[in-house]
């Protein structure tokens, strides 16, 4: 599928569809009808409204229903759409010039400018991401080009053409092309004429983009991260439950998700009551929530068991109804099985900045629990780590005006230009 | 001569009740055999505190340790010198990685007669030469999988006139050709020889779907038939019911359903299960079926889903007598209209395949496929 000028073209990408895309976008970046910021708001505020009067309800129930989300969540997600939000966004990101920076005090002149044309290549596990990258990209000004994941459910392209109806404007500002993976030659084409390479996806993926640009184009990587929790002694029940239940109702498969604890201990001894009390919150929260699907349940089994048949490492499993627990020996940052199976490692707060600085650019999110007096220097300690988020239990809240893996998109999609 | 040979040499392949006895027999031989020449095997039931003289009854199967295919694919664990072993193979490796598998001379001979058997029941074997049209890999020494042999080993059924391959070996490695093999459907519909084909569910599906898509539709002579082997693979997502699936060879090929066959088996598993005309997979005598829970691992009642063990004494090199599949299925009891008392296995998927992308870093790699962010 392929949509461009506006239109849906339902057909694979041929030779004529990128024959002239360069010029195009060349063309579109000097016409006077220039989009601004204000125009992107606008549009994506009437698709946020549209939204609110369940005009997309058709295509988002069923959505919602397989990824398990409440309606609410989803009137949540429209909203990041809204023209309060957008502007907010703006702001935070820009600073509140966004429009017309101020003089230097020389007199020279900056303007901000669109980097140019954006080549996105989005990822598949949050549905209507691809379409958000573009509508950052707008933001900024730019030309946007969006390859689509394997396996999209065509509501980004939906969700774009909306926006192209609500602002035509727009229309020359967004291609969305239905590219395989495996196509590098169309990739490479599109990459060449990118001022930027935005690329969603795990080291694999950012390292085919460095192949695909060449030096001097931009590559911009929001990659796969890591989260975990880091918790004191002084952590309070409530809160570790929070923790059991966001384990629980991301299934760990987020960015943001928990895959394990940290323990500020030294002493194994510690460490196996903790696990213990965990683990009780943990199946609390699974009987809460309802379990996960058998067939990963199934796969945990098999691998914590084939684990115990091979795993000489001072390892202990706890588990049942299909949540885990596992209290290993090293200190080690890794991924958990998903689905609700947790390790619990012990790392005394004075080994946090050396252990973790080692896993830079993958970390993300850590839910810290701990007493109020103690946060402030283990946040400092985390944030050094490179620790890009610090949260209580609730580790995959958004917020408006949130920065992306410790950066704002925004920037990274603009120029300054100084004119003196 | 061993319990397990005489097992194997048994001449009604249904008839379960009648062989527990004997099965239970082979099968403390055979975890004998392992404990005492395997010492990662002895290692295992050691530390789970199981010794084969505990084999007593047949409910003691159930207590039996198994392996999961998982380990055999981190560990290649024989119970014999390699030189012993006639062949050597390995499964196909869906997801990645591979068992590594040796059988030696005996296990192979008590495989053939269970192949006799149950190609005599099943009708199998024809003295009428045909074309045999193989939807899976092409032989090639480089090819070491289970699926690659036992696809060649199906072309002795009947004299063959002619063997195509969907997946050609070429100097690049295996390439897709359905072009070739439609062009010899059509080609064979004209001629008075039967057809056979086999292989991958998935090859064959969408050979069937490209004919109807093209509009070509022939009807294949008579005494064709299609069999079915080797799982969906790669292509669970595309995975269609199987009534569609004889629909759509009866409209393209003229094929009558009960002239469709399903084979299962497992690298780790060397039964073969063939299904009856009710297209349900009977629990031969050579081997037996346990669906475990799948978060306590204990046997689970007949009907509910759960885990698949399965168990035979059939192999001596490898200590593949109990063996833990990843797949979900479950059991049945119910009377079955082909006349069959033994259970019958439904195999309902894959375990951990399901329809999800992750962004936790590297998660893409433990889950099949998906680029998540």
């Amino acid at each position: 599928m392929i949509l461009m000028h506006g239109e849906v073209i339902d057909s694979n990408v041929e030779q004529k569809y990128l024959e002239g895309l360069y010029e195009e976008c060349a063309k579109t970046l000097v016409v006077k009808e220039s989009i601004s910021t204000e125009c992107v708001i606008a549009a994506c505020d009437q698709l946020y409204r549209a939204a609110m009067r369940g005009e997309y309800d058709e295509i988002a129930l069923p959505l919602l229903q397989m990824a398990n989300l409440t309606y609410e969540r989803f009137l949540g997600l429209a909203r990041l759409f809204s023209r309060e939000e957008l502007e907010y966004k703006c702001k935070t990101e820009l600073g509140d010039w966004y429009g017309a920076l101020p003089a230097l005090k020389n007199g020279t002149v900056r303007k901000r400018y669109p980097l140019g044309v954006l080549f996105h290549i989005a990822a598949g596990n949050v549905d209507g991401l691809p379409a958000y990258s573009v509508i950052e990209g707008l933001l900024a000004g730019n030309v946007n080009i969006l390859k689509l994941p394997t396996g999209d459910n065509g509501l980004s392209v939906r969700l774009l053409s909306e926006l192209i109806r609500f602002e035509p404007k727009l229309k020359d500002y967004i291609y969305v092309f239905d590219v395989p993976s495996a196509e590098t030659e169309t990739l490479r084409v599109f990459a060449e004429l990118a001022d930027a390479v935005v690329v969603w996806g795990g080291d694999e993926a950012v390292a085919a983009a460095r192949q695909l640009a060449g030096v001097n184009t931009k590559i911009i990587p929001w990659g796969h991260k890591l989260s975990f929790a880091y918790v004191t002694k002084r952590a309070d029940e409530e809160a570790l439950y929070g923790l059991a239940r966001h384990i629980c109702e991301t299934n760990q498969v987020l960015c943001s998700s928990c895959q394990g604890i940290f323990l500020d201990t030294e002493d194994r001894e510690t460490q196996e009551r903790f696990g213990e009390r965990f683990f009780e919150l943990l199946k609390r929260a699974n009987a809460e929530l309802g379990k996960a699907d058998i067939g990963m349940r199934g796969k945990n089994t098999l691998r914590l068991y084939t684990d115990s048949l091979e795993a000489s490492d001072g390892r202990r499993i706890l588990q049942e109804d299909g949540v885990s627990v596992v209290i290993q020996e090293d200190s080690e940052l890794a991924l958990s099985y998903l689905f609700r199976n947790v390790w619990i490692k012990r790392m005394p707060r004075q080994e946090i900045v050396e252990r973790l600085k080692r896993h830079k650019g993958h970390l993300q999110t850590c839910g810290l629990l701990c007493g109020f007096e103690e946060k402030a220097e283990l946040a400092a300690l985390l944030g050094t780590a490179g620790v890009v988020r610090i949260t209580g239990s609730e580790m995959s809240r958004m917020i408006p005006g949130e920065a992306h893996d410790g950066t704002y998109p925004l920037r990274e999609y603009s120029r300054i230009v100084e004119i003196d | 001569m061993s319990a397990r040979t005489k097992l194997f040499k048994l001449k009604k392949p249904y008839d379960n009740g009648e062989s527990d006895a004997l099965f239970l027999k082979a099968m403390q031989e055979n975890c004998a055999f392992q404990y005492e020449n395997c010492s990662e095997y002895r290692k295992i039931l050691d530390t789970k505190g199981f010794s084969p003289k505990d084999l007593k009854e047949y409910k003691d199967l159930e207590h039996l340790p198994f392996l999961p295919t998982l380990y055999f694919k981190h560990h290649a664990v024989f119970s014999m010198p390699q030189r012993r072993m006639l062949i050597k193979a390995t499964s196909s490796g869906t997801s990645g990685q591979k068992s590594r598998m040796g059988y030696n001379f005996m296990s192979l001979y008590r495989g053939l007669r269970m192949i006799l058997t149950l190609g005599k029941h099943h009708r199998l074997f024809s003295l009428k030469p045909v074309h045999y049209l193989i939807l899976g890999y092409e032989p090639n020494k480089a090819n070491k999988t289970v699926i690659s042999k036992t696809s060649y080993g199906f072309t002795y059924f009947a004299p063959a006139l002619s063997r195509d391959y969907a997946l050609r070996y070429t100097k690049d490695g295996y390439k897709l050709d359905l072009d070739n093999l439609k062009e010899k459907l059509i080609k064979f519909s004209r001629q008075k020889h039967p057809v056979r084909t086999a292989g991958f569910p998935a090859y064959t599906y969408f050979l069937l779907k490209r004919m109807k898509e093209e509009g070509v539709r022939v009807t294949l002579p008579k005494g064709s038939v299609l069999t079915l082997g080797g799982g969906w693979k790669q292509f669970y997502a595309e995975r269609v019911e199987k009534k569609e699936f004889y629909a759509l060879a009866n409209e393209v090929l003229g094929i009558e359903e009960s002239n469709i066959i399903e084979f299962f088996g497992a690298a780790e598993h060397l039964v073969l299960y063939v299904d009856c005309k009710c297209h349900h997979f009977h629990v031969p005598v050579y081997s037996r079926v346990l669906i475990r829970d799948v978060d306590t691992l204990k046997p689970v009642p007949d009907g509910e889903i759960g885990l698949i063990n399965l168990m035979t004494p059939e192999v001596d090199s490898v200590p593949i007598l109990s063996i833990m599949t990843d797949d979900l299925g479950r059991l049945h009891r119910e009377k079955c209209p082909c006349g069959v008392d033994a259970p019958w296995l439904e195999i309902i998927g894959r375990v951990g395949i399901r329809d999800i992308v992750t962004c936790a870093a590297g998660a893409d790699k433990l889950l099949a496929g998906g680029d998540g962010k």
